[in-house]
């Protein structure tokens, strides 16, 4: 991605292969603003990084497994804890709040 | 609708915040690979893929309310990715974006798109469908993509085809627009 004025079928085969090889941000981070520009310009480039998504899904998708849920549900499990405990917790700031203006 | 899904899914609509957190592990073991191999489509990065998954369960939990009148799967993924997946595919790269040249619009639209054409297509008929799609193409530019979908490099594709890296870009650009063009036909057919 050395390049610095690439066309728009060379930002499309980068970003083809950033998406691929999981570096999206190595893409994004590499676009000059003439880049961003010609992308945002350019219907072909949209039109076309639909299909490299589906194609990348096709190709790869199949390989992404999880190598255990269950450590991965207990995640999830903490996240909503501390989404709980946080609610709570606002909760209780409030209702403090509320007597103090009552009083 | 697999039994297993549809009782976590009545779980998950329960009123009671600590039922729902009782009837999340069922329908995380239910659904995972379908999620996650969706948010791949986006993302492209497995590490990625399950941070996102797990404030997307954790926003599920919170605020069910999209999912009450799930008729299958394919319309729960829909559902889970334009409520619940897309808030959280654009907030990815968002702190990034202050040093992008990219517009935050655009970071999105790339991130984070509205469904196009086949976005909610299985993975299995997706291979179906790009596999007839290959078939129709000419030889050089099937082969080009096929490489592309193993893996190769640009160079590496461009030394088997004894061609530039520049002219295989240039091919793959326009091979993918031609599957575009093929796609949209079989989407108006169907």
């Amino acid at each position: 991605m050395a390049n610095v004025n690439r066309e728009i079928q060379e930002l499309l085969a980068d970003y083809a292969v950033a998406l691929r090889d999981g570096c999206l941000p190595g893409f994004l981070k590499s676009l000059t603003r003439d880049e961003a520009k010609s992308i945002k310009g350019s219907e072909d480039f949209w039109e076309a990084t639909e299909v490299v998504r589906l194609m990348n899904s096709a190709g790869f998708g199949e390989k992404v497994v999880a190598p255990d849920v269950g450590l991965f549900i207990s995640r999830v499990d903490a996240g909503i804890a501390s989404r709980q405990k946080k609610a709570k917790a606002s909760m209780r700031s409030r209702r403090r709040n509320r007597n103090h203006a009552n009083l | 609708m697999d039994k297993r899904l549809r009782n976590a899914l009545r779980g998950l609509t329960s009123p009671d915040a600590e039922s729902r957190r009782r009837a999340m592990e069922p329908f995380v073991r239910a659904t995972f690979n379908m999620f996650i191999r969706h948010l791949y489509r986006y993302l492209g990065n497995e590490v990625e893929c399950e941070d996102v998954l797990e404030d997307v369960y954790a926003d599920i939990w919170e605020d069910p309310s999209h999912l009450r009148d799930i008729a299958n799967e394919r319309h729960l993924l829909r559902t889970v990715y334009l409520y619940y997946m897309r808030k959280r595919l654009r907030e990815v790269y968002r702190r990034m974006n202050r040093n992008l040249s990219l517009s935050q619009a655009d970071l999105e639209n790339l991130v984070a798109p509205e469904l196009g054409l086949c976005e909610m297509t299985s993975q299995a008929e997706l291979k179906q469908l790009l596999h007839r799609m290959l078939g129709k193409l000419k030889s050089r530019e099937r082969k080009a993509i096929e490489m592309w979908m193993q893996g190769m490099s640009n160079r590496a594709i461009a030394n088997q085809l004894k061609t530039t890296v520049g002219a295989v870009k240039m091919l793959e650009f326009r091979t993918i627009l031609k599957l575009r063009g093929m796609l949209k036909d079989y989407v108006e057919e169907d």
